[in-house]
């Protein structure tokens, strides 16, 4: 993993933003997605953000790439505005779901050099430098074999791995993935860590991980962020503690188990050997957290 | 009469302008499954019309047809952009949004026709009958062009039209494909969404009415769709994709002139025949192909 630079200007410099989206009928309210996140991204670090279905992760991510603005607050990355970062290819961005329309009639290739073709004059070509961005994406995503396939007859693995490299191939120094490994067997999942390893250490990459799956988090992750409206917890995986996770999953929680009450500074971890004989550590579930 | 002869060529030529113009289009319509904007622009245009005719511009001086031409063509760009609005705003369904204002534009046209013949029935010189020929007369033309009855004012103006949009198009190319191929993300990568979508939809508005006023409505919406629609079973590279969609565009126009010019079949719908054909056989050659592959 690569070591994170404070002494840098961070990443991605989040100011108490908050978002709401506008509301959708007559007599509706907007809905509040975000309120008071501040949060500092370092350098070559790797952050995970995770929360519950609905606690505002994509939309973090829009804020970020310059798809939406934030309702109050700033975001900066890497000193710029997102558009301004967005622009000068500062950002790759894998979404949630691949909306492509996969029966367009185009090689893996010609859709992994879209972004830096959008950005030639009508009159340009791929300059060498673009050139070799685009061989050195292949080379890491491993996709040489399906440089001239049709993008319509690809698995999804290698249609993940042909957009990633789609991502990187601007030369970014901050990769977005929204939830990159949903749906994917732990197997795979370790695959995609080790992928997501030596990109970031071979392009000196920072990387924000959106997920709501522990596994994929803790495995490619070496900040965590906890969000869920608002942000919970922004620290080291270790720190993560199941009243941490409760806080952050109340919201979940709660139609299974009822209402959750979460004192974080007298809950326990419960795998901690330690609290075994703790009373909030028997067989009530619920008292574990509450 | 050889389709070659004098009296053909003005016809002839801008029938494959518009056969030009239409063939890259309608790879982009067919991918972005927007098959149904040419109908949609085409009878929106009606609206257009309506609004020309309530206006005074009823006549067929070159004033009048200029000013008509021109209205009709703002009232369509404005067609095309009130659907993307509607699309964007109806979480990108845009054929909900093209049945929408081709069915108030249809409606204001109806109107707005009514309006501008109740008019000149009260016209105290008495020269209503004078108008409403008239006023059948421009929608007739304008709505139901005939191919046939292309003169060299046509051909001109389809060329200029046909560089125009050629030209767009090239210009354009990186971010109108990056759109039309993955919508959600290209505005990540800096390709502004909102315009590339209704530099598209105004690009089609522009070529669906001229080609409708040079060719008719029905050639009109055809051309958008069928060459299209051929050439992606034929390839599966975009660059041969645009090459078949011509070919097919160019190839089945001038024999859907010879069709209609031998079996004295109106050309316009000819030409759509002789695409159709292209278009199954294209379908039919694909499926064996991969039948074929399969055993």
């Amino acid at each position: 993993m690569t070591t994170p630079d404070q002494t840098q200007q961070p990443a991605v410099e989040i100011r108490d933003v908050a978002f709401s989206y506008p509301p959708s009928g007559i007599g509706e309210q907007g809905l509040e997605v975000l309120r008071g996140v501040t949060m500092r991204v370092e350098a070559r670090s790797r952050l995970g953000i995770l929360g519950p279905n609905g606690g505002g992760k994509s939309t973090l991510i829009k804020l970020i790439l310059g798809m939406l603005d934030p309702s109050a607050g700033s975001i900066q990355v890497f000193g710029k505005t997102p558009n301004q970062a967005r622009r000068e290819g500062l950002i790759g961005y894998l979404p949630q779901r691949i909306g492509a329309d996969l029966d367009w009639p185009l090689s893996v290739e010609q859709v992994i050099a879209m972004p830096l073709r959008a950005k030639l004059k009508p009159w340009s070509k791929l300059s060498d430098e673009d050139r070799s961005s685009i061989d050195r994406a292949i080379e890491l995503l491993e996709v040489d074999q399906l440089r001239d396939r049709r993008i319509g007859a690809l698995s999804g693995g290698q249609l993940q791995r042909t957009m990633i490299a789609r991502a990187i191939c601007t030369r970014p120094k901050l990769l977005v993935l929204d939830e990159p490994t949903l749906g994917v067997d732990i197997a795979g999942q370790q695959r995609f860590s080790s992928l997501i390893d030596t990109i970031s250490a071979e392009l000196g990459l920072t990387t924000i991980v959106v997920t709501h799956d522990m596994r994929a988090l803790v495995a490619v992750a070496d900040r965590v962020a906890c969000l869920s409206r608002t942000l919970h917890f922004h620290d080291t995986p270790d720190g993560l503690t199941p009243a941490v996770l409760a806080q952050v999953f109340a919201h979940d929680i709660e139609p299974i188990l009822g209402e959750v009450h979460i004192d974080a500074h007298t809950a326990v971890d419960c795998d901690d050997p330690s609290h075994a004989h703790h009373p909030d550590c028997g067989h009530d579930h619920r008292g574990g957290a509450s | 009469m050889s389709i070659f002869h004098a009296d053909y060529l003005p016809a002839l030529l801008a029938g494959l302008g518009v056969a030009a113009i239409g063939a890259p289009l309608s790879v982009f319509v067919v991918l972005k499954r927007l098959a149904f904007i040419g109908q949609g622009v085409s009878h929106a245009a009606f609206g257009g019309v309506g609004v020309a005719l309530v206006l005074g511009f009823a006549g067929s001086s070159v004033t009048d047809n200029v000013m008509q031409s021109v209205i009709v063509l703002a009232f369509s760009i404005g067609a095309a952009l009130v659907i993307s609005a509607l699309g964007r705003s109806n979480k990108g369904r845009l054929d909900t949004a093209i049945g929408i204002v081709l069915s108030a534009s249809m409606a204001l046209g109806f109107i707005l026709f009514n309006i501008a013949e109740s008019g000149h029935d009260h016209d105290e010189h008495g020269h209503a009958h004078g108008h409403h020929a008239d006023e059948h007369h421009v929608i007739e033309e304008i709505l139901f062009g005939n191919i046939l009855n292309a003169n060299w004012n046509m051909v001109w103006v389809t060329i200029a039209t046909g560089v125009l949009i050629l030209t767009a198009l090239w210009w354009c190319r990186h971010k109108l494909i990056f759109w039309s191929f993955d919508e959600p993300v290209c505005a990540a990568y800096g390709v502004r969404e909102h315009r590339t979508g209704n530099l598209l939809l105004i690009l089609l508005a522009i070529s669906v009415v001229m080609a409708m006023q040079v060719v008719g409505v029905i050639l009109a919406a055809a051309t958008l769709v069928l060459p299209g629609a051929a050439a992606l079973h034929l390839s599966s590279r975009l660059p041969r994709v645009m090459i078949w969609s011509m070919l097919i565009a160019l190839g089945g126009t001038v024999l859907g002139f010879m069709l209609g010019d031998a079996a004295a079949w109106p050309i316009g719908p000819s030409i759509v025949l002789v695409q159709s054909v292209a278009y199954l056989g294209a379908l039919g050659s694909n499926k064996s192909l991969a039948l074929l592959r399969s055993t």
